[in-house]
């Protein structure tokens, strides 16, 4: 599904030019669960930008399904994260005046789907999380766990191919996350390919393959051999 | 996305922070609603001067006869009569200008017909008062030379006095006495309305020599009239006209330039140019503050929507996650802003009305309410709206989605 061939990523820090990520190259296959590991300032974020199409490399091609997606305009790139990809924040990033089912609804808002078409694919992800009863909440009306149970349900909303998890329970207590990741490993058990970005090795063991990253470099490559 | 659905969030954006909003679209609200009122004070004089013209007829000029003040004693407007139809004849004669004059002798005094009484304006003149104050015919006719020449007790009588004496039935052929001398009616006049200091229509009209010999020969001996209404042949010449008739006047009665004259000339058009120029110097006024103020409203709304970009750049990034592109972000931003300035205009237009009812009806200013400045101040607060509001839209819509979503 994705094939990323030695892409590198420079930031300008002033006057120094900081390697993000030094030569990477990667492949991650159809319904693989893939943990990224690494400590802050390691590059796991930036690469999981990139697998996302909300950055762009400096160097280097990145195939999404064949297509050289280095390639893209912005508005190609919008579209594909559109339907192809679905985003789970560290802070759940819901629109405050929203309430949960609007939320959801928005990505669908941006494919162009009609009303009715939108609210029931909205309503079926949210009952998908378990949270039919909550719909017309305000994210500042629910729980931490119940707000990252409503950005599961926006991101799988489109039916995506692939999730990407950025510190998903990051900002969740040792219960919630593991509920969590109970409902993100049932959506890889349906098919969906999942990228999850962290820095815990117990969040990191749901995963089938884990990537260990140091200075913009991937460090280990494993199949995770404990699940 | 449709428009339906940017609409849905920008209100729900919009709503959030109601008061900002508002207040964000004050100057547009000011700019529109004086906008409005400078349209509608200018459609309101241009009518009202219409309307005098319609019932004063236009390029007349009125000469009067005026007792001259003597030490400042002023021996009252009536006391004597100064004019004469030699006055006319020779006015006629040296001034090419003037087309037509009619002259008029008056009396106020009891009308009695049909067992009722009425106290009216009788006015002694010519066929030329009709054509000269724009008096149209509801029934019959206007004086027949013979009946002027000969001094004829026929009368003309207005909307007024018909309904005072004959109610709603028609006065032709009926027989009215005026100071107890019959008159035969053979006309009624088109009604003309008040004004606000008199009522045209309590009017009635025979022929110059009747009433000089049997309503006013004491007041008006010999050839002495009241006045004439002077009607000038063009426009540009009124003015001068005017100072010619001083001129003439002066030499036909011995009256030095300096000298006090015992005649007054009322030009209407000096009244009606007075007023045109002072609702102008009001729109001028108005245009000033609306123009202003829509500018500054334009840029109050930019300054509020950079903020709004600002504030809400994270969300942007989400927008933009999840599949938002570049024409999405800018047509939200910019609807919000057009709905700030619409909003802005809706309560322009409301203010406007009020202003303009107050003042028509405090000041009993005539104004008329034009549809066109409705249409306009749409299109003025709308294109402000995306004018300063692009801008800012751009901004957002220009947004990295990796950076905006870093946007702490």
């Amino acid at each position: 599904m994705i094939k990323i061939d030695s892409i590198s990523k420079e930031y300008l820090m002033g006057d120094n030019k900081l390697l993000a990520l030094n030569n990477i190259n990667v492949s991650i296959s159809d319904g693989e669960f893939v943990a990224i590991m690494g400590s802050s300032g390691s590059g796991k974020s930036t690469l999981m930008n990139i697998i996302g199409c909300l950055d762009v490399p400096s160097s280097g091609d990145y195939f999404f399904k064949d297509d050289n997606i280095s390639k893209f305009t912005a508005n190609k790139l919008a579209e594909l994260r559109n339907k192809e990809i679905g985003f789970i924040f560290q802070n759940f990033n819901l629109l405050p005046r929203l309430n949960a089912l609007e939320n959801v609804v928005l990505p669908l808002l941006y494919s162009g789907k009609n009303q009715k078409e939108r609210n029931n694919l909205a309503l079926k992800a949210l009952e998908d999380v378990g949270l039919k009863d909550r719909i017309h909440h305000r994210p500042n009306q629910l729980s931490g766990g119940q707000q990252q149970r409503v950005s599961i349900a926006r991101a799988i909303a489109g039916s995506p191919k692939l999730i990407l998890a950025d510190e998903p329970t990051g900002a969740l207590d040792s219960k919630t996350s593991i509920e969590i990741m109970t409902i993100l490993n049932n959506l890889n058990a349906k098919g969906i390919t999942l990228v999850l970005v962290t820095h815990e090795d117990d969040i990191a063991k749901y995963g089938s393959r884990i990537i260990k990253m140091k200075d913009g470099q991937i460090i280990e490559d494993k199949k995770n051999v404990s699940n | 996305m449709s428009l339906t659905d940017l609409i849905y969030l920008s209100q729900k954006s919009l709503r959030s922070n109601i008061l900002r909003s508002v207040l964000t679209s004050l100057g547009i609200i000011i700019g529109v609603s004086s906008v409005i009122t400078m349209i509608s004070i200018g459609s309101g004089a241009r009518q009202e001067v219409e309307e005098q013209i319609e019932r004063f007829g236009s390029n007349n000029l009125i000469l009067r006869s005026q007792s001259s003040s003597n030490r400042g004693v002023s021996m009252g407007v009536n006391s004597i009569n100064t004019l004469t139809l030699k006055d006319m004849e020779a006015l006629k004669n040296e001034l090419p200008a003037i087309s037509a004059i009619a002259p008029r002798v008056s009396l106020s005094t009891q009308i009695i017909a049909n067992g009722n009484n009425w106290l009216a304006t009788v006015t002694g003149t010519t066929n030329d008062y009709f054509n000269l104050g724009n008096w149209k015919f509801e029934l019959g006719r206007s004086f027949q030379d013979d009946e002027l020449d000969s001094g004829s007790r026929v009368a003309i009588i207005g909307k007024t006095v018909q309904k005072n004496l004959f109610g709603t039935d028609s006065p032709i052929d009926e027989v009215i006495r005026i100071n107890k001398v019959p008159f035969t009616v053979i006309g009624l006049l088109d009604a003309k309305g008040g004004t606000a200091w008199a009522d045209l229509d309590d009017t009635i009209v025979v022929p110059l020599k009747t009433a000089k010999q049997r309503l006013v020969a004491k007041k008006f001996p010999g050839d002495q009239i009241r006045s004439m209404t002077i009607n000038v042949s063009s426009s540009d010449l009124l003015f001068k006209t005017e100072k010619d008739i001083d001129t003439v006047m002066r030499k036909l009665h011995k009256i030095s330039a300096n000298g006090n004259p015992d005649f007054v000339i009322r030009n209407y058009a000096q009244f009606l140019n007075a007023r045109q120029e002072s609702s102008r110097v009001m729109s001028i006024l108005l245009a000033t503050v609306a123009g202003i103020s829509l500018i500054v409203g334009g840029i109050g709304i930019m300054n509020i929507m950079l903020v709004t970009v600002t504030e809400r750049t994270k969300e942007i990034g989400v927008c933009m996650s999840v599949g938002a592109k570049k024409r999405d972000i800018l047509l939200q931003f910019l609807i919000e802003s057009l709905m700030i300035s619409l909003i802005g205009g809706l309560i322009g237009i409301g203010l406007g009305l009020g202003v303009i009812f107050g003042v028509s009806e405090y000041f009993n200013w005539k104004m008329s309410l034009d549809y066109m400045s409705l249409v306009l101040s749409f299109v003025f607060s709308s294109s402000i709206g995306i004018i300063f509001g692009f801008y800012p839209a751009r901004k957002a819509a220009n947004l990295n989605p990796i950076d905006a979503l870093r946007y702490e």
